[in-house]
């Protein structure tokens, strides 16, 4: 028996060291990260660069990362560099994977991400400075968080303000209804920001056109098909009372457009949002009056430059001016004069862009109300 | 027997008592509810989730479930528009083989779904969830997230081109209806769905292969989402990933409202297409009289509820799962 009890002897050691070095581990741990997290690394050496968005079936989610995938090519490495962290809607999931990768690269991160909500973005910014990654967010954050809190390793935020482009669309649409009549307004997911913004804009174009009167807004859900069926309704009810149509954005147009061409009516006045390529055609051919281009492939590339160029050190974040740690992203007008122009520069031939140029086409610092 | 007898009848034609109740009521709220024209819209909008019901309603007469459908459709719809426009884009040349074509992908991940659900013995939830997101993957794979247009005038009269006031794509779902009915009536497979959904272990002691049924239903199934997937293209002319969204729900629901038990051997095509109309009947309809968006969801869980209370007899059923 005496081989048993010398197993049992040497198993009982082997933990015992298991224990001690995990220890060990674990208080080295702890004294880096007594330096606070901007001390514990200055810059990284080829960190991996990976982006955390919503889902690819979406033409803007499929924009923003075209662009992380032009940033990684600019690199001199293939698209597969790129980490895609795909959260299908769940804050949980984006904040496991965020969890997950960091733990497989050490910290040795340069992460782009749309943190699926406002509330999500603090966990995942702290997960990441602790670990001593960099992270550049887009779209979600709740108003008390800021980078320049995090010292270098919350890199920026760049977000978009819909409220005043879209008044801008609805300006287009009220005139081209000669001022008077109803206009329905179809929207995005209720709760959504963008989606509240956008319809703000509305509102505050109409208070310059009593004779125009709201029908009716409806949450269409950012949904072609739910589109097409809220405003099949509409003409139910109103019929020839409507007169024009705000759209949240380009995919609720197409499905409007569709509802219209069921009965024979193409002359209606419509705006969209967001400037997707077939909203752009649709521009150049009169169907709809104008959109915005927020340009998403930019703001995808550029968000994962910024993490990226913090991480190696091109530049330090914390001696920017907080207009470069927060700020809008662009916007462009479409309309049927200038769609052929910008459809030749932006859509025919994707532009390249330079990288390094962080805040060009950007628009401002972000303000709050 | 007498009062047997009135709850078999009411309990047989409740679901279309439930449909003109709510046709009654809308109208009576909103008259503008009450027109050819907005039949017809409601007509548009049912026609293609008619299809997809339809379809499974045939699984679910059998006592399983198929949740592959959002999958199903947006890879018919995907192959579909792909091969129409590489073969002419217009029904006039060679690219109308494309509407076949569609039909035989979705014959054909139906077959590979029963197959799955069959030979792995993987419950059919699981096997067809899970088939459905094999689905959507494989259509984002194809599209890489693009949608692609089917701008085709011709295609297209699915939509634009009316017939007594109805677009033909209203007359496609009917004459599909009617195979469907003609199927389920006519044929050994279709009575096989209910004696496999009646009592399958009964079924099988009679000597009939089982496992061959499900199969089947499972492709046949298929073959209707596919039909389901073209009218989607021609209402809306886009053919994408998200083509399939929705149509779980709306589907399920139609075919449970309408009158055919989750527990099988109860139910057919009829009872579907009274399904769909009130659930269609409910989306416009809310839309129409003007109630707000927030609350529309919850009247539509309520209804559904009810109208699953009034139109299915629950009094033969000794437990529920």
């Amino acid at each position: 028996m005496s081989f048993i009890k010398k197993y049992i002897e040497q198993e009982t050691i082997n933990r015992r060291n298991f224990l001690l070095a995990g220890a060990y581990g674990l208080g080295g741990v702890a004294a880096t990260s007594m330096f606070g997290p901007g001390m514990a690394r200055a810059a990284l050496t080829d960190p991996a660069v990976a982006w955390s968005y919503r889902n690819r079936t979406n033409p803007y989610w499929n924009e923003i990362v075209s662009g992380g995938e032009a940033f990684v090519e600019s690199l001199g490495k293939s698209k597969d560099f790129l980490t895609h962290l795909i959260n299908e809607g769940s804050s949980e999931k984006s904040l496991a994977d965020v969890k997950a990768i960091l733990a497989k690269t050490n910290g040795n991160l340069a992460l782009a991400i749309d943190t699926n909500d406002a509330p999500n973005a603090r966990p995942v910014v702290e997960a990441v400075a602790a670990a001593g990654g960099f992270v550049s967010t887009l779209w979600n954050k709740t108003d008390d968080l800021h980078p320049w809190d995090f010292g270098d390793n919350y890199v920026s935020h760049m977000s978009w303000s819909d409220e005043g482009p879209a008044e801008q669309t609805a300006r287009i649409l009220l005139e081209a209804m000669g001022g008077k009549g109803g206009v329905v307004h179809l929207g995005g997911i209720a709760s959504n920001n963008p989606a509240i913004e956008r319809l703000n804009g509305l509102k505050n174009a109409l208070k310059d056109y009593p004779d125009v009167e709201l029908l009716a807004a409806e949450p269409a859900d950012w949904d072609t098909q739910k589109a097409n069926q809220v405003m099949s309704a509409f003409l139910t009810r109103y019929g020839d009372e409507i007169t024009g149509v705000h759209c949240a954005n380009d995919t609720i147009a197409y499905g409007v457009l569709e509802a219209l061409r069921a009965e024979g009516i193409d002359d209606m006045p419509i705006v969209s949002y967001d400037g997707n390529p077939q909203a752009v055609e649709l521009v150049a051919q009169g169907k709809i009056l104008a959109t915005v281009f927020t340009n998403p492939h930019w703001g995808g590339g550029i968000t994962a430059a910024l993490a990226y160029h913090a991480a190696i050190g091109t530049f330090k974040p914390s001696d920017e001016p907080h207009e470069h740690r927060e700020f809008y992203g662009p916007t462009v007008f479409i309309t049927p004069e200038d769609a052929k122009e910008f459809k030749a520069n932006f859509i025919e031939s994707v532009p390249t862009y330079d990288w390094t140029d962080f805040w060009g086409p950007s628009n401002g610092q972000i303000m709050y109300k | 027997m007498g009062t047997v007898l009135t709850r078999e009848l009411l309990v047989k034609w409740a679901p279309l008592i439930v449909l003109i109740v709510l046709i009654l009521f809308f109208a009576a709220m909103e008259p503008r509810f009450f027109s050819m024209r907005n039949f017809a819209r409601i007509g548009i909008s049912s026609a293609p989730a008619l299809m997809v019901a339809i379809g499974v309603t045939f699984i679910i007469i059998m006592g399983s479930i198929d949740l592959s459908m959002e999958g199903t459709v947006s890879v018919c719809a995907v192959i579909f528009a792909f091969a129409f426009i590489a073969w002419g884009g217009t029904l006039a040349s060679v690219a109308w083989l494309a509407l076949p074509l569609a039909l035989v992908v979705g014959g054909i991940v139906g077959l590979i779904n029963g197959l799955v659900h069959v030979k792995l013995k993987i419950p059919s939830f699981m096997a067809s969830l899970a088939m459905g997101f094999v689905g959507t993957g494989f259509a984002l794979l194809l599209t890489g997230g693009d949608r692609i247009r089917v701008e085709d005038e011709l295609f297209r009269g699915l939509l634009t081109t009316r017939w007594f006031g109805f677009p033909i794509m209203c007359y496609v779902a009917v004459a599909f209806l009617l195979i469907a009915w003609f199927i389920q009536t006519r044929t050994t497979l279709g009575r096989n769905f209910y004696a496999v959904g009646g009592g399958e272990d009964l079924a099988h002691a009679s000597g009939l292969n089982v496992n061959r049924v499900r199969v089947m239903g499972f492709a046949l199934a298929g073959v209707f989402y596919a039909v389901g997937a073209l009218l989607a293209v021609g209402r809306i002319g886009i053919a994408e990933t998200a083509t399939g969204s929705n149509f779980m729900f709306v589907s399920i629901t139609s075919v449970v409202v309408g009158g055919t038990a989750l527990w099988g051997g109860i139910g057919g095509v009829w009872n579907t297409l009274i399904g769909v109309l009130i659930v269609n009947v409910i989306n416009n309809g809310m839309v129409v009289i003007g109630l707000p968006g927030y609350v529309q969801d919850g009247v539509l869980g309520a209804l559904v509820i009810a109208a699953v209370v009034l139109s299915t007899d629950r009094k033969s059923v000794t437990f529920v799962k």
